[in-house]
């Protein structure tokens, strides 16, 4: 990789107060985004995929929690460290982001073609009529069918796709560098899901954004990411290049994963749930937070937790957070 | 537009047709003979009959209905038993006064209401909501005579500033005003710290909205957030506590009608009340069941200004 | 933030309704300040006879309107009678009135909305339908037409009370016993022949009682207001039986020379008001479960 990553984010943690006390939701995150690279976060719901988005975005809640620790390097400014409103400038201009759930996070009482131009009037200084003309043209550009004379409808006029368009129009607008896309199709059908993915990746290249690309689903990942990172109860457990990851699974947690969805190429009694349960994070296990599900599990692995370590046999790109199958430091005990 | 109100307004009829009813026949159902309470325990058996005959009430209960209804909604309601004139002139006359205070009274509770209740919402658990939730929750234990009377002594006898007597005022636009305003200072307050605790509720739920959160990531000032996101959203249930307050704002109107000895339909009832006038009664009782359909309807209208998603069909 | 959404720590909801509402207590401190101030206004309300230093009702005419001494604690109105007696015997009277009006009110509204919404249908339509005209209508105005109509006595000041209180009670009891009485657990009663009664006395009213609990003492703390508004008005419980509402219109009636007569009952009757709010206030918040997010974080 010569050239610098657009986003870097080492060691973040981001805790939240439950009964007077600080639990971490997500704990020594890190990894680089590329220009122009799709990195998919993939895991269970409540993994901390989406509390690691909102922590980019400076948008945890701050009177349940923080960033407690750790760097999040973009355009050589440490994001957490920003005053508010300099990281309000940031957030919607160069770093966007869009929501799982497009029925519900578009203003009800504000009209479509207000809540889109609206970004431009606040980050390019457009007058509303400048903005609105913009407006149009990126809702054009997102495909809404006759967009001119959908400006002035509201949110509930529009169908779930449409809103979803309407939501990729309005993180789009400022053309930000980086996208963070926290599962946009979830909750669409399945034609429409396939329609927003060929959007995404269409205005992405047309754009040369970064991605961020949260979702549970490892068939999507699989047809839109160039890399993956596997997220187990707030922490990545295993990060790889697309390939690699779905050719070799090492991590015991990702191998589950992979086994656990529906494939054409397998008999369907090979499909396995996992036993057991996420820990709450309140509860957090002392060693490797998937000991207590692994099959695998050594003694080593109740003690401590292991560091994300390349994977013996695969480049850099490629490490796990296992005693067992990667860095090699564990195998023996 | 104007259709769906030609609409509402004939949705309507059946409910004060369904509430005259119920007048009717609560005044006829209770113990008590009207005659008998009019003229007294002493009254002989022949003037009470004779009084009957000319209330109508030796009809059939029926024919009572029909005439009931049929002048009730004609506009005939008869004339006082008390002073002889019209009912429906008697209440033209003073029912400027209760809607200029009632009106009054809900402007100002929502000019403290609302900003308070964002307020306390924004600055949720610190020492400043609890305070307002306190203050609010104090202000709507006050019954309306209580703190009237507070007011009064404070600002009317103590520093005088306000007349004793709100007599309504007749002349300049300033007397007034003058007159109105404790009355209205008085309702408004009660007024404002039911608006205070909806709002704020509301609005706290409101904050907590995707919406809320997307305006955050695109990078809208916090302002702008709470001003032209949160607030139109969160007036949706604050109107209608506005409009389920009506009953208790009529009430408490009688009451500080009465304190600031204020012409108004508060005091033309109790005046009716005390005076058994049953004509009176009846008419104001048709008034005030046209008053609710009315504000039911406005209530409607305002949700539609508010929210685009009410149609008007 | 689905992270903070599966927090373990939250106990299971408590099954039993009293387990609930003391948690509910609990959770917010104005709850028991409320409480606390309310069990001493009962105290005082019992005990009026052994607080009270005066007859409330005998005129001592040539002590009319004295300031407060250590005979008269808080002075004597404009008959010479004891303000502090008349004001302690007064809590009897708002306490009576207001708790049988709003337990009748209670029972005869929850037992209206609880067949309405268990055997539905027409039924249900044309009662529902009716407690909503009634609900329309301003409370103190119903309650001044019914009192007027009938005579000021305890028994009517309590029946008009109650009258205005009903349909509230029947609203928050229909609406949970439509939702119980398609759970299977009452499909089941069914089938095993229970009666009718059984089944909302036994199954469906546990449901409910909650929240009728917290509608009671907020619609305590109304009737108190009302009992007091109609006593101002001069349409309460006759005199010289010593009440808030109507101390506070004789006191009216001289308000430029001696403000005292009024001001004494005033506060008590906003303590009354205020504290039952307060209990109300908190265990609503815990109860309705369109407030529970407001806790927490």
């Amino acid at each position: 990789m010569v050239e610098p990553a657009v986003l870097s984010v080492d060691g973040l943690t981001t805790e939240f107060r439950i009964a007077g006390k600080w639990h971490a939701a997500v704990r020594d995150i890190g990894f680089e985004l590329a220009r122009n690279e799709t990195l998919a976060l993939v895991g269970e719901s409540g993994c901390g995929k989406s509390i690691t988005a909102l922590s980019i975005m400076g948008l945890i809640p701050k009177a349940a929690g923080r960033v407690a620790k750790g760097r999040i390097l973009f355009e050589g400014r440490n994001l957490p460290e920003l005053a508010d409103d300099e990281m309000r400038k940031i957030r919607g201009d160069r770093i966007a982001m869009i929501f799982q759930e497009p029925m519900t996070s578009l203003n009800p009482v504000l009209t479509i073609g207000f809540q889109v131009a609206e970004v431009l009037r606040y980050h390019r200084d457009l007058g509303p009529g400048e903005a609105r003309a913009q407006a149009l043209d990126i809702l054009d550009q997102v495909k809404i069918p006759s967009a001119r004379d959908r400006l002035d409808d509201y949110p509930h006029q529009f169908s779930g796709g449409m809103r979803q368009r309407v939501m990729i129009a309005m993180a789009l607008a400022c053309q930000p560098r980086v996208l963070l896309a926290d599962e946009p199709t979830t909750a669409l059908d399945v034609t429409i899901q396939a329609q927003v993915l060929v959007l995404l990746a269409e205005l992405k290249q047309r754009y040369g954004m970064s991605m961020i690309f949260i979702s549970h689903n490892l068939g999507v990942v699989a047809t839109i990411a160039d890399r993956v990172a596997v997220m187990y109860a707030g922490e990545i457990v295993e990060i790889a290049p697309v390939g690699e990851l779905f050719d070799r699974p090492t991590h015991p947690y990702t191998e589950a994963l992979l086994r656990s969805i529906p494939r054409v190429d397998r008999t369907s009694d090979a499909l396995v749930a996992i036993p057991g349960q996420v820990p709450p994070i309140s509860r957090m296990p002392q060693g490797c937070r998937y000991a207590p599900r692994c099959g695998l599990k050594q003694p080593i692995c109740e003690r401590a937790g292991p560091p994300l370590e390349p994977v013996p046999g695969s480049g850099a790109t490629h490490r796990a957070r296992c005693w067992v199958r990667a860095g090699g430091t564990g195998a023996a005990a | 537009m104007l259709q769906y109100l030609v609409k509402r307004l004939l949705f309507a009829v059946p409910t004060l047709l369904a509430v005259l009813t119920v007048v009717f026949f609560i005044a006829r159902i209770l113990p008590g003979d009207p005659a008998q309470v009019i003229l007294g325990e002493q009254a002989s058996a022949e003037a009470i009959q004779a009084l009957r005959l000319r209330l109508g009430l030796e009809r059939p209960l029926i024919q009572q209905y029909a005439g009931f209804m049929a002048g009730a909604l004609t506009g005939d309601w008869g004339s006082s038993m008390v002073t002889g004139r019209p009912v429906l002139g008697e209440v033209l006359n003073v029912i400027p006064y209760t809607i200029e205070l009632t009106a009054a009274s809900v402007i100002l509770g929502a000019i403290i209401g609302i900003p308070l209740g964002v307020w306390s919402a924004l600055h949720r658990n610190r020492l400043i909501d609890y305070v307002t939730r306190i203050g609010s929750l104090l202000g709507l234990s006050f019954p309306a005579f209580v703190m009237a009377i507070m007011l009064l002594l404070v600002f009317a006898i103590q520093l005088s500033w306000f007349p004793v007597i709100s007599s309504g005022g007749s002349g300049s636009l300033g007397v007034r005003l003058q007159h109105l305003a404790l009355p209205a200072i008085n309702l408004g307050i009660i007024m404002a710290a039911y608006i205070t605790r909806v709002t704020r509720s509301s609005m706290l739920e409101v904050l907590g909205e995707d919406y809320i959160r997307t305006a955050h990531a695109k990078g809208v000032p916090a302002l702008a957030v709470v001003w032209r996101h949160s607030l139109r959203n969160a007036l949706i249930p604050v109107v209608t506590v506005v409009g389920l307050y009506l009953g208790i704002l009529i009430g408490n109107s009688v009451l500080t009608e009465i304190v600031f000895n204020r012409p108004g339909l508060g005091k033309l009832i109790v005046g009716a009340l005390t005076q058994r006038d049953y004509t009176m009664l009846q008419g104001l009782m048709v008034v005030y069941t046209f008053v609710i359909v009315v504000v039911n309807l406005l209530t409607d209208l305002t949700y539609g200004m508010i929210d685009p998603r009410v149609k008007y069909q | 933030m689905t992270a903070v959404a599966q927090s373990p720590d939250a106990a299971p909801p408590p099954r039993s309704a009293f387990l609930q509402l003391v948690r509910a207590f609990n959770a917010n401190k104005t709850s028991w300040v409320g409480l606390a101030t309310m069990a001493i206004v009962l105290l005082v309300a019992i005990f009026a006879p052994l607080l009270a230093t005066h007859d409330p009702v005998e005129q001592n005419i040539l002590d009319k309107l004295k300031g407060p001494s250590a005979e008269y604690i808080l002075g004597t109105d404009s008959f010479g009678r004891d303000i502090w007696s008349r004001v302690v015997y007064g809590a009897r009277i708002s306490l009576w009135i207001g708790t049988v009006s709003i337990l009748i009110a209670m029972v005869v509204g929850s037992v209206i909305g609880m067949i309405a919404g268990y055997f539905g249908g027409k039924l249900d339509i044309l009662v529902m339908q009716a407690m909503d005209v009634l609900l329309s209508f301003p409370s103190l105005i119903l309650g001044l037409m019914v009192v007027a109509m009938m005579g000021p006595s305890i028994g009517n000041l309590i029946f008009a009370i109650a009258l205005t209180a009903i349909p509230p009670f029947a609203r928050i009891a229909r609406a949970p016993t439509v939702s119980v009485k398609e759970r299977d657990y009452i499909e089941a009663c069914r089938a095993l022949g229970y009666s009718h009664p059984r089944i909302l006395t036994v199954h469906i009213l546990p449901n409910i009682f909650p929240e009728i609990l917290v509608m009671g003492s907020l619609w305590l703390a109304t009737a108190i207001r009302v009992e007091a508004s109609l006593s101002f008005i001069g349409l309460g419980v006759r005199p010289p039986t010593p009440t808030w509402g109507s101390m506070i219109r004789e006191g009216f009636e001289n308000i430029l020379d001696t403000a005292w007569l009024s001001l004494v009952p005033s506060v008590a009757i906003l303590i009354v008001v205020f504290a039952l709010n307060m209990i109300g206030d908190g265990l609503r918040d815990v109860v309705d479960p369109k407030l529970k997010g407001e806790r927490g974080g």
